[in-house]
């Protein structure tokens, strides 16, 4: 028993230091993408009027619907945690999957857009002018982060599968859905900033 | 290209919708959940829900370049 | 040997089992005493090779004509000379070394909160080290260390291994703020409240936020940079629609926060030298551990003070202006709050004292130039010229470099349980204070005559200045190598020291020296802060430190 009661406390205050450290490394992610924002917006407002000459024409009906894709990727997940809660694996594990399926969808319509900026339109890369150096480095980190996320998710779930998290104790899980939770935040910004503004 | 943006843009305002509602309920359930990791997770929903609210909005055409 | 029953328990009472062997025990250690020595030592060595640079120059500009090195090889060697300062002797000496050593054991912690992740932070940077100084071998960069483009997109691929080396200890120091600001935040032993944290500690946590923010934005402007340069995506280039001031605006976002970086923990080491040299309460012990958070605060807002003569609009200099000298309140207080902890006290003339005492003159020195600066008109004059040289040298070595040395003398004895020697330590400490300001101060003169800095051959009326400089830096250097001397010497022959020689009254003081690798055997609780030195020590629970009673029981490997 008191074993059990020394497990337990102990189980509460790693979970509290990680969540936090995980928490602030997110913060610090925050800031990383953020400087190459600044640096997309100093660029864009600073230049000889935007868009500059010979930038390519972007997909905006794909990527709202890419967009709606990855916002109901965090809905998923948020679901799947809380059958997590419940109790309940196979709807843990259904959701899981479904969150990780849209993360594919995600991914496919960016390579999408990338070829058809890359082949139909101008033929433009990264290397092309400031508009491809910020569109590709800004969505290619977070497509970056979003394939890191589908294998975090993944190893996730085969962990849980495995039984390597009980329903008391699964802080792996809810750093997982942190850091997808941060990855379709971030996108909320970068999508507006590339096709709304 | 051109003929698929209107299944896209459709696509897009339905499933918006649908994202919207969704986080808009799981924002409502967690609403009194306490914890710093709980307090996060409500600003993401309720920026989703944001983000879903952008999606239906560029695909029908209001906000957007295109 | 006998083991007390393990108790029930969080993380105050899990143990990491004893390390075995020279690997696990030295070199891939995970304990955060072992850390910070290695941290320490590290830097020590990059100081040796950074100052053998100087030495270069200093050989170089001995001569108006220059003659010693190419201009080429002198652009080389003052870029690397400045990187080498930076990013691999101050910020992980000050971060990595004093923080990881001294800090887990002043809030009565077993360790930081990450004790694996902390050892992955050091292990990026002595290769990150080695990769800056095999970039001689390639053509290293020439920009100095500010690597302002069109010029750092020109250089070899040198330029390009800068990023990657600085773009390292970046990560690893981000992992190191992240891993103490959650130590601080989570892991203070019981009944230790924030107004009882000791300033050393205040000023790690101060600096903990500014390390994982800062740090972040120059790994953007270091990847824009690398991608530049490697891959020819546009950032920079002005003929490509790119912006060079964009590197300046990134840069210095980092840069000037990396200054508070290299001195808010030497605040703190000189917060805690003088109550206990001084036997005396620290004068103003919330001003101090207030005006460190908000120099943190502050030092983010203040970056495009850098930038008044690269073409800022006016109505962006003016706030700029503005900011930086209001950084001066909280740093006078800091000041003057010493200066008042010395007053009426029983001064005990130590070396970590004296150099404690030369902080505060030399130190003040270089801020004062630094209000200078911030004046708009002033800096239109003074950029770009000695002037700043002279600055950017007093804050760092008249102020970083005096408080490590302080910080050194003072917590020696905690990490090998002997004293430094002290003659040695006053022969270094005059040497120190002599070659300082003899190097340092002409070179005021210089800038406000004239000479721009960076260049390999001069003027020939600013040779005799020059002259008496490069002398006065060999004495330094001499003072440097004494150290040295010093600190291996005492290893094994010091004094021996005892647990408390300084009667210091905070927690890392109380354990045996050096301290065994669970630190406490029990975590003790906190009654006060730590600076009443006329009452008794105000902890409680730690009656079996220092006796035989047997070592808690590990709780299983972390």
């Amino acid at each position: 028993m008191r074993a059990a009661v020394a497990a337990d406390q102990f189980y509460q205050e790693t979970r509290d230091l990680r969540v936090t450290g995980f928490l602030l490394f997110m913060v610090s992610d925050l800031v990383l993408f953020s400087s190459f924002i600044f640096a997309y917006l100093y660029l864009r407002n600073t230049g000889q009027g935007w868009p500059p000459p010979g930038a390519p024409h972007l997909n905006l009906a794909l990527a709202a619907l890419n967009s709606v894709a990855l916002f109901g990727s965090g809905a998923t997940i948020h679901f799947a945690l809380e059958n997590w809660k419940h109790e309940k694996f196979m709807k843990f594990a259904g959701w899981m999957l479904a969150t990780i399926m849209l993360g594919i969808m995600f991914l496919s319509g960016q390579g999408i857009e990338y070829y058809s900026l890359y082949t139909v339109d101008h033929a433009s890369w990264a290397g092309s002018g400031v508009f491809g150096a910020s569109f590709f480095t800004l969505t290619g980190m977070h497509g970056l982060h979003v394939f890191a996320g589908i294998i975090y998710l993944t190893v996730l779930l085969l962990q849980a599968a495995q039984g390597k998290y009980t329903f008391k104790y699964y802080t792996g899980l809810t750093l997982g859905t942190l850091y997808w939770h941060f990855v379709d935040v971030i996108w909320v910004v970068l999508f507006s900033i590339f096709y709304l503004i | 290209m051109e003929h698929f943006a209107i299944v896209e843009r459709s696509a897009a305002v339905f499933f918006g919708m649908l994202v919207f509602i969704a986080a808009a309920v799981a924002l409502k359930n967690d609403w009194k959940a306490t914890g710093v990791e709980n307090q996060v997770f409500k600003l993401m929903l309720a920026l989703l829900a944001f983000g879903a609210l952008l999606g239906i909005f560029a695909g029908l055409g209001i906000i957007g370049k295109a | 040997m006998a083991v007390t029953a393990p108790q029930p328990g969080g993380i105050a009472d899990h143990i990491h089992p004893e390390p075995q062997g020279f690997i696990r025990k030295y070199v891939f250690s995970i304990d955060h005493k072992i850390i910070g020595i290695q941290y320490i030592v590290t830097s020590f060595v990059f100081m040796i090779l950074g100052g053998l640079l100087a030495e270069l120059i200093r050989i170089q500009l001995m001569n108006a004509n220059g003659g010693f090195m190419t201009p080429d090889t002198y652009n080389e060697v003052y870029t690397i000379h400045g990187s080498t300062m930076v990013w691999l002797v101050i910020v992980p000496m000050v971060t990595g070394g004093f923080g990881n050593f001294v800090f887990p054991l002043q809030i009565g912690a077993r360790d930081v909160a990450f004790p694996w992740l902390n050892m992955v932070s050091f292990w990026m940077f002595p290769p990150a080290g080695l990769l800056l100084y095999a970039s001689f071998l390639v053509g290293a960069p020439v920009a100095g260390w500010t690597e302002y483009p069109p010029v750092s997109l020109q250089g070899g691929p040198g330029t390009s291994m800068w990023c990657v080396a600085i773009f390292l200890v970046g990560v690893g120091t981000t992992l190191t703020g992240i891993n103490f600001l959650v130590t601080a935040l989570k892991m203070r032993a019981p009944g230790m409240t924030f107004t009882r944290m000791p300033l050393f500690v205040w000023a790690q946590f101060a600096t903990a936020p500014l390390v994982m923010i800062a740090t972040t934005a120059l790994a953007a402007a270091l990847a824009a940079l690398f991608m530049e340069r490697q891959f020819g995506v546009p950032f920079y280039d002005p003929t490509k629609g790119g912006s060079p001031l964009l590197w300046q605006h990134m840069f210095w976002f980092y840069s000037h926060p990396a200054v508070y970086i290299m001195i808010l923990p030497v605040f703190g080491i000189i917060s805690e030298i003088f109550p206990t040299f001084a036997r005396k309460p620290i004068f103003g012990y919330k001003m101090i551990a207030f005006s460190s958070i908000s120099i943190a605060l502050l030092g983010f807002m203040v970056w495009a003070h850098h930038m008044f003569t690269s073409g800022l609009a006016p109505f962006l200099q003016l706030p700029f202006m503005i900011m930086t000298m209001v950084i001066a309140i909280p740093t006078g207080i800091k000041v003057f709050s010493w200066l008042a902890t010395l007053w009426g006290g029983k001064i005990q003339y130590t070396t970590a004292m004296l150099f404690a005492i030369a902080f505060i003159a030399t130190f003040t020195l270089g801020g004062i130039s630094g209000v200078f600066l911030a004046a708009i008109p002033f800096d239109l004059w003074a950029h770009g010229t000695y002037f700043i040289v002279a600055h950017i040298h007093y804050v760092l070595v008249g102020g970083s470099l005096t408080g490590i040395f302080a910080g050194m003398f003072y917590w020696y004895p905690k990490m090998t349980g002997r004293f430094m020697n002290e003659t040695l330590g006053r022969w270094t400490f005059w040497l120190f204070v002599i070659g300082l300001n003899g190097t340092f101060v002409p070179m005021h003169w210089l800038g406000l005559m004239g000479m721009p800095r960076r260049v390999a051959e001069y003027d020939p009326q600013f040779q005799t200045i020059n002259q008496v400089e490069s002398l006065f830096s060999f004495v330094m250097t001499l003072a440097i190598l004494l150290f040295f001397v010093n600190a291996l010497w005492s290893i094994r022959h010091g004094k021996r020291a005892g647990h408390n020689p300084w009667h210091a009254r905070t927690l890392e003081w109380q354990i045996p020296s050096p301290p065994p690798y669970y630190n406490f055997k029990h975590i003790p609780t906190v009654l006060a802060n730590p600076y009443a030195f006329d009452e008794p020590v105000p902890y409680a629970g730690l009656e079996d430190e220092l006796t035989d009673s047997p070592a808690p029981i590990p709780a299983g490997a972390y």
